[in-house]
């Protein structure tokens, strides 16, 4: 070997060198040891917290929404579960013929899901919310890194737009937003529990970093609605409405003992099941809207009279001329009944005879009834959007306006005060008070008249649909009905409108014994009829007649007690 | 040629090698055994590619422990004045696997990167073992050229023109971590073999420079290093692995999420089990995890000065210059790959040396500390007045 590797004596190594390079090595890792201290004791909440934003996620556990029933359990709301789809897009890995599937699955275009995946700073995006539990497998089964499902709960209105204003709708994040949805919202929603989790990069649920927090499923709601006459005051209503092309209608069923509502419509309406375009058929007009009554305040005016003054259903009134001057104001009546007895005031709903009675009363004894039965005050029902109505003190009343006020005029209610203050004439006086929820014992009611006047009118009000009367139409074969018609013009911003009218009549059945009140209004009927006995009776009569039925109720009088003369019309009211 | 076993019977009187520097070599390779499982669960049930079989690279890892201490035995055996005769020959033998490595079909290339030669059934990364062959020859050379180490003609010239060959090689892989303790290796080696001061001060002065070049030459290093610069920056691209490298320190803190718990390496952190395997530490074992790594590596680097030390003092120059360049392979190479893990320093491919998953890496380094242990083997001898 030419090649001599062994040459010690030339060859130095320099002890200083060797510790130099030592030292500064040695300092290296002295280097690392004060970063080591730094990143895991000062530096570690900044570093945790970007670690948690990376894999920790709180899910929402939804609690289930309580289901809405009418009184008899029937489903009026209920939550079904769905799927909504989401993604992390950090850690979305797909391909091309993944998205095109993604695609077409859920009807999204490919651009717009590069668009969610592109957003890398946040951890959760929805690719398509609430999808059926099959077609969220089947966007499982594509099996693409990094896209998840979130269960979700989709509510269900099974009776759609017939209950639609009483139940009202939940938005895309189950949050009551009308109805009972709305009002009850706490009630049924209950509480939303949820879990802090870490998860690995696949998605899948390592460890809880927090005690679960369980949710607290909604309670069930049981209303005092009986679905099957709201079915059939929707129908009628809408017959109704559409007959007299009426810009809108409402009615509502009382049970007339215990004062629930059986039904409670209202049109236009709208499909709670896909509440779009539903900019003002929303509004729950029994309760939110007022209007002047009209006649149908006269039962209640007379009432008033009659316990506070010396009047009898047979006590002679004088309505000649068929108008009466009170200050620079007349009141009118269409014909000249003459002599009328209080019964006869009642069934052609003169004005000047109610104004006669009324004028005879205080001013505080015609207030305190109005007030008593709740006109101008909200009820107790937990409804969302309710109306007072109007009713002024009695101090600033002029005679001519508490005249006026015997006819429903310069006063405004809702048809759900009306309805309710028709049952002291089906409870010997009592007032009943309202609720939309069933209730288990029957309620303790405020007496306003006493027996004998309650009773009387309600014989009084059977008069209107007989023969002579304003309500012809709201007969119901095989029972006694009783009812009051009202017309009014509708007031606008400028004073009573010339060619606009409500139409309503208010009634019960049966007249012996009285089980159902119902209160009708048809709103601005275009086809030039607009009384309330040719409006509104009519849905009266055919809601009836099959409710009654219905709920066996025994019938108290004969089958062919139903007298329409052919070629008479309803007696024309005065309004 | 004596084997270790005949000296058992002189335990009595004083050990024979160095009993502490083998039980730290073993404590790392045991930690490394034990993390390298733990940190490749996850990544290896989750891989098609080994058959989602989660104990894939804990049974590869003990495989190639196995061989590394079997091929440490036998270079115990071999007596150093053997490995400087064979110094010259054994780093041409380097350089030809580095070649070899580069022509396409014989070199395997993984993640862009041609590492790799197929052997039957292993892979072998030839730059790891160049990483041993380079400090014996240029301890060889140091030695060698002693009267010229004031010369740079004749002293520094010929060595810069092989570094430079050897860089190529390397950096057309590429594989800039391996170049990097490799010319440390060397400059250190140089650096205690003598070298003229002036010449090393403008070396340190140049690589700055060099350094640079080689950054913005290359945009692969340019994004590494600009995701070292700020990783939260862009958290989800540039500084990706580094962000989630350093929130398993944070996660850490003093002494750990504990045994197997780690998220990070819940396929969040790339490399996990090879070069980032001490992020996993960090956050299993906290810093006190960190912290016995650290010492540990301390000690292997001072142990390796000391015995360069005693081999001066026998007037053995080769020895002590390898057993130094050794220390200064397994001090940089620690170093880098904890700093890189730390953020301190920019991604490269390093493992840390003994701990991390890799056949090559665990040969080499098992080797290395076998001609370690030799040269103090033989540096006891000398004291005791034997033949080395």
């Amino acid at each position: 070997m030419a090649y001599n590797p062994i040459q010690h004596h030339i060859v130095k190594l320099p002890s200083w060198r060797r510790r130099l390079l030592l030292i500064c090595i040695l300092l290296g890792f002295a280097g690392l040891f004060a970063r080591g201290i730094y990143l895991q004791s000062l530096h570690k909440e900044f570093l945790q917290q970007k670690g948690d934003a990376r894999y920790s996620r709180t899910l929402a556990l939804q609690a289930h929404r309580g289901k809405i029933t009418d009184r008899n359990g029937e489903l009026l709301a209920i939550s079904s579960p769905v799927e909504s789809v989401w993604a992390s897009p950090p850690d979305v890995k797909i391909t091309a013929t993944q998205k095109v599937k993604l695609g077409q699955l859920l009807g999204i275009k490919s651009k717009e899901i590069d668009k969610k995946f592109a957003n890398l700073q946040r951890g959760f995006v929805y690719i398509k919310r609430r999808v059926s539990p099959d077609l969220a497998a089947k966007v499982m089964s594509l099996g693409i890194p990094g896209v998840f499902l979130q269960r979700e709960y989709k509510r269900f209105y099974p009776a759609g737009d017939v209950t639609a204003h009483v139940v009202g709708f939940t938005d895309i994040n189950d949050k009551g937003q009308e109805g009972f949805e709305l009002a009850q919202n706490a009630l049924l929603s209950g509480k939303a529990g949820s879990r802090k989790v870490i998860k690995d990069r696949q998605g899948r649920i390592v460890e809880d970093l927090e005690d679960v927090k369980v949710p607290q499923d909604g309670h069930d709601l049981v209303l005092s609605i009986d679905r099957r006459i709201q079915y059939l005051t929707y129908r009628e209503l809408a017959r109704a409405v559409d007959l007299y092309k009426a810009k809108a209608g409402a009615a509502v069923v009382l049970d007339a003992k215990t004062g629930e509502v059986l039904a409670m419509v209202n049109l236009p309406t709208y499909n709670p099941n896909n509440p779009v375009n539903i900019q003002g058929k929303t509004r729950n007009r029994v309760i939110t809207d007022v209007f002047e009554p009209g006649s149908t305040l006269k039962s209640i005016a007379v009432s008033a009279a009659m316990e506070f003054g010396d009047f009898k259903p047979d006590t002679p009134i004088q309505t000649a001329p068929g108008y009466m001057k009170i200050g620079p104001a007349t009141i009118h009546d269409t014909h000249d009944y003459g002599v009328l007895t209080v019964a006869g005031v009642i069934q052609k709903s003169s004005n000047v005879g109610a104004s006669k009675m009324v004028l005879s009363l205080k001013r505080e004894e015609l207030w305190s009834v109005f007030n008593q039965l709740g006109f101008g005050s909200r009820m107790d029902i937990g409804f969302p959007g309710q109306a007072s109505g109007r009713l002024r003190p009695y101090k600033s009343w002029r005679p001519i306006e508490q005249a006026t006020m015997s006819y429903g005029h310069g006063i405004s209610v809702t048809l759900l005060q009306l309805a309710r203050a028709y049952t002291v004439f089906a409870n010997e006086g009592e007032l009943m008070p309202i609720s939309l929820l069933k209730i288990k014992d029957a309620p303790v009611g405020h007496q306003v008249f006493s027996a004998q006047v309650a009773n009387d009118m309600k014989t009084m009000m059977e008069q209107v649909v007989l023969p002579g009367g304003t309500a012809l139409k709201a007969q119901v074969a095989g029972y006694r009905v009783g009812g009051k018609t009202g017309t009014a013009h509708k007031l606008g911003p400028t004073g009573y409108e010339k060619d606009k009218y409500v139409g309503s009549f208010v009634g019960l059945a049966p007249a012996s014994n009285p089980r159902l009140i119902m209160a009708v209004m048809i709103d601005e009927p275009t086809t030039g009829k607009y009384y309330g006995g040719t409006v509104a009776a009519p849905v009266f009569s055919a809601v009836m007649s099959d409710a009654l039925r219905m709920l066996a109720v025994p019938q108290d009088a004969p089958n062919n007690n139903v007298v329409i003369p052919p070629d008479v019309e309803d007696v024309k009211e005065a309004i | 040629m004596l084997a270790p076993v005949m000296h058992s019977r002189e335990r009595m009187n004083a050990a024979s090698y160095d009993q502490m520097l083998l039980w730290v070599t073993l404590i790392l390779l045991g930690l490394g055994l034990v993390m390298v499982y733990s940190a490749s669960i996850a990544i290896a049930e989750a891989d098609k590619a080994v058959g989602h079989q989660s104990t894939y690279y804990l049974i590869r890892q003990a495989i190639f422990i196995v061989v590394g201490v079997m091929a440490a035995f036998v270079t115990f055996q071999v007596p150093v004045a053997g490995w400087q005769k064979m110094a010259p020959y054994l780093f041409l033998l380097g350089l030809f696997l580095l070649v070899l490595v580069l022509i396409p079909g014989v070199g395997r290339n993984v993640n862009g990167s041609q590492r790799w030669l197929s052997l039957f059934v292993i892979n072998l990364q030839p730059s790891e073992l160049m990483k041993l062959f380079a400090a014996m020859y240029v301890a060889d050379y140091a030695v060698r050229k002693a009267p010229q180490m004031d010369s740079i003609v004749k002293g520094f010239l010929p060595m810069v023109a092989v570094m430079v060959l050897v860089g190529f090689l390397l950096l057309r892989e590429p594989d800039f971590g391996a170049f990097a303790v490799i010319a440390a290796i060397s400059i250190s080696i140089l650096w205690l073999g003598g070298i003229n001061v002036k010449i090393f001060v403008a070396l340190l002065a140049l690589l700055p420079v060099a350094i640079y070049v080689l950054i913005v030459s290359s945009p692969y290093r340019m994004q590494r290093v600009i995701g070292f610069m700020d990783p939260w920056a862009d958290p989800y691209g540039k500084g990706y692995q580094l962000s989630h490298a350093l929130i398993a320190f944070g996660r850490g803190e003093w002494f750990g999420v504990g045994l197997g718990a780690s998220v990070e390496k819940l396929l969040y952190l790339p490399e996990a089990h090879t070069d980032f395997l001490l992020a996993v530490i960090a956050e299993e074992l906290g810093f006190v995890g960190v912290l016995t790594v650290l010492g540990l590596f301390c000690w292997i680097v001072i142990r390796a000065f000391g015995i360069g030390k005693e081999a001066v003092a026998n007037e053995r120059y080769f020895a002590a210059l390898l057993a130094q360049g050794l220390g200064v392979w397994m001090g940089v190479q620690g170093i880098i790959n904890i700093g890189v893990n730390m953020g301190v320093l920019p991604t490269k491919g390093l493992t840390l040396p003994l701990l991390s998953f890799g056949g090559s890496g665990i040969l080499a380094n098992c080797i290395a500390m076998a001609v370690l242990l030799r040269i103090d083997f033989e540096n006891r001898r000398l004291q005791k007045g034997l033949p080395a």
